[in-house]
């Protein structure tokens, strides 16, 4: 194996995965006719895909054999995630149980909880929400003021949850609540995590509509919910660090590179080999972004696979990679602007731009916004 | 640090040091700088000595962290790898430099002009004087006929020349591609290694300087430019190393390496830009005086990034790799086959 082949997520094993994924793709396409989407992460859900690729064996990779999951690395899982996103592929019904559930589980579950949910997320089967955001609780996360009280054989859960991508389709969702009073001296203590079930009495999931009609998000409100101390995540009082200490593979994924891969792959293709000099300098300078973030995501990857820190770097392929995303909007819309407008595939293009508008404004905000992310930079540079 | 990487960081810093009792502009090239590289083997590293690009990397960055003023790129990667090859004799000792030019075969004469070609006063300078049908090698002994400086004074000059083809020797002209991915390479190389320079002094320039009595770096704008800055360089470093891992496992001669050569000089190209500007922003107008050090890293960054092709030139290229790829995606996953 060479180095090079190391550093581009390509060395055998990974390039045979690779393969298999792309074949896999091809013809469920093939056979189930879904369109390559742009964003699908967030966009299109889809449980029989789901199910059909996990039946494949292309969920849950980092998931223990023991737990039903295929015991591979987080650069299987990158390579897998990366082809997924760079063939449209309509991912959201598993996206979040196999990205945060699965590793949670894995870090702070207890074995039953494990042995429950772990082979059914590896079968593509759970599908859950995050319940992280609230309406006064956005950038600043420790604001989050949903309650759980301790209550017999459980807990009672009240709040109101929002941005909840999901929630409506889902099985459960994450909630992250404080079971202590706010200390103001110790923002972060006092949290907790709950896996609750969505059709749990008590729950009203209102739908949150995005510019251009989609319905992704959610308000989901919780009015003393009963969750089981069965569906305690991790310890109680230790949500923070539980929902902090594993942002890296989150923060550096190929999602935060990605989310517009589709259109300007499609814009490229559709341009004619002999383009002039002038498009051909435009597609290298997007081409060049996209290879460098890759390369940097990988090496982060890398870095976090091998057990190191690499908080920093994450935080900086997000800042980089979702500013990618949105300035690609654009440059590929420039692209689409040298084609034939009568070309066949002009209207498709067209289409796939208007979705690309529409999620950009969200690719610098979700999961963070770049604006915490530099803060997060500026912390690792010693100046904060 | 391993061991190369501190004996060029203590040789770099003692060459920096020295620089305060010399004129600052233009640069000159620094003697004792030299001597200390051909004492301990570093100026000819890669053809002497048994070192591959990647220990080559570690040298070419660390002195652009110094702001180095010596052929270390042209005499080590171009001069003596371009003799050898063409079975050429040149000093033992001393720096060299390459003048590399298109040229015109008139009645047995080669005949061009090479610009640019830096630091002519060395002790040989080696013509690569291309054809369309290939490359001649030989050793000019003319003088310059008009020098010059690059943006961060480096001495530039330009040779015309017309010299008899049948004292050159005649290469491929793929060697003649070779020669320009080696210099691409080695330019960003020294890049990342001067952009890390500039922020390293942005950084502590931004920690030490109060205004509305408190350092500009607890400013929250300071701070976002800051990360922005190191942002860029980490993508363009990114890029670099595989450039740097292609050439250690492939040779420069190679399909792999012109790929990732080609992404890295976009990547680096424009990482310039923004790195130098954000350096400047931040340092106010005394960054950019002669007595303040930012420049010997950012005008040295942005004048070698128009070496061996300019940015806008790779992009040409890489964009037509993506746009005759049968998928594009391939492109960007890794270099395309055949390799």
């Amino acid at each position: 194996m060479t180095q090079f082949d190391a550093l581009c997520a390509n060395d055998p094993e990974l390039s045979e995965l690779r393969t298999a994924i792309r074949e896999f793709l091809a013809a469920d396409r093939d056979q189930h006719g879904w369109e390559p989407a742009v964003d699908s992460w967030l966009a299109t859900w889809d449980a029989d895909f789901s199910a059909r690729l996990a039946e494949a064996g292309f969920v849950g990779l980092t998931i223990p054999t023991e737990y039903g999951g295929h015991g591979l690395g987080h650069l299987h899982r990158y390579v897998v995630t990366e082809e997924l996103l760079a063939h449209g592929a309509p991912v959201a019904a598993h996206w979040f149980s196999d990205r945060q559930f699965a590793p949670s589980l894995l870090s702070y579950g207890s074995d039953e909880q494990r042995r429950e949910f772990l082979p059914v997320i590896a079968a593509g089967k759970l599908h859950a929400a995050i319940g992280m955001s609230e309406h006064d609780a956005g950038s600043d996360l420790a604001a989050v003021k949903t309650r759980a009280s301790q209550v017999d054989g459980g807990w009672s859960l009240s709040g109101t949850k929002v941005w909840t991508s999901g929630a409506h389709l889902a099985h459960r969702i994450v909630v992250l609540a404080r079971t202590s009073p706010l200390d103001p001296e110790h923002r972060h203590a006092g949290f907790s995590q709950f896996f609750v079930k969505l059709d749990s009495p008590g729950i009203t999931i209102d739908p949150i509509v995005q510019m251009g009609g989609e319905h992704h998000f959610n308000e989901v409100t919780f009015d003393d919910v009963f969750v089981p101390d069965a569906d305690v995540l991790g310890s109680i009082g230790d949500g923070w660090r539980q929902v902090t200490s594993e942002l890296g593979f989150e923060r550096s994924g190929p999602e935060r590179i990605l989310s517009t891969v589709t259109l300007i792959v499609a814009a490229i293709k559709a341009l004619p080999d002999d383009a002039d000099d002038g498009t051909a300098a435009a597609v290298g300078e997007l081409v060049a972004r996209m290879i460098s973030l890759r390369q940097l995501s990988i090496s982060v990857a890398r870095t976090l696979a091998s057990g190191e820190d690499a908080a920093t770097r994450a935080a900086l392929v997000k800042d980089l990679g979702t500013r990618f995303e949105q300035d690609s909007v654009e440059l590929a819309a420039d692209l689409l602007d040298r084609l034939d407008a009568s070309a066949p595939e002009a209207r498709r293009l067209a289409e796939l731009l208007a979705t690309a508008r529409l999620h950009s404004p969200l690719f610098t905000l979700r999961g963070g916004t770049n604006e915490v992310l530099r803060g997060v930079v500026a912390r690792g540079m010693g100046v904060r | 640090m391993n061991e190369l990487e501190q004996l060029v960081a203590d040789i770099g810093a003692r060459s920096l040091e020295a620089r305060q009792g010399r004129p600052a502009y233009p640069d000159a090239f620094d003697e004792q700088l030299w001597k200390n590289l051909e004492e301990t083997g570093l100026s000819r590293l890669t053809s002497s000595e048994d070192a591959g690009p990647e220990e080559a990397a570690v040298v070419l960055t660390g002195l652009a962290k110094h702001a180095a003023a010596v052929p270390i790129v042209e005499t080590d990667l171009l001069a003596v790898w371009l003799a050898a090859k063409a079975g050429l004799d040149v000093p033992e000792t001393g720096p060299l430099t390459v003048a590399a030019a298109d040229a015109e075969l008139r009645d047995g004469s080669l005949v061009g002009t090479a610009y640019d070609v830096p630091w002519p006063h060395s002790v040989a300078v080696v013509l690569a004087a291309r054809t369309p049908e290939a490359l001649h090698v030989g050793l000019l002994s003319d003088a310059p006929t008009a020098e010059s400086v690059n943006l961060a004074g480096e001495p530039r000059a330009t040779f015309a020349f017309e010299v008899e083809a049948s004292t050159t020797q005649t290469l491929d002209v793929e060697v003649a591609d070779e020669l320009t991915r080696r210099g691409a390479w080695a330019r960003c190389v020294q890049i990342i290694g001067a952009l890390d320079a500039a922020r390293d002094l942005t950084v502590a320039h931004t920690s030490e300087r109060v205004q509305f009595g408190r350092p500009l770096a607890k400013f929250q704008a300071v701070q976002h430019s800051l990360a922005e800055m190191a942002g860029e360089i980490e993508r363009a470093r990114a890029a670099t190393e595989l450039a740097i891992v292609a050439a250690t496992d492939f040779g420069f001669n190679s399909a792999a390496t012109d790929y990732a050569v080609t992404v890295a000089k976009v990547a680096t190209g424009r990482a310039v830009g923004s790195v130098t500007t954000i350096a400047h922003q931040l340092h106010g107008a005394i960054g950019a005086t002669v007595e303040h050090r930012l420049w010997l890293f950012t005008m040295r960054a942005r004048g070698w990034i128009d070496d061996f092709g300019t940015t806008g030139h790779y992009a040409r290229r890489l964009g037509r790799i993506a746009l005759t790829a049968d998928d594009p995606w391939q492109v960007v996953v890794s270099c395309p086959e055949p390799r």
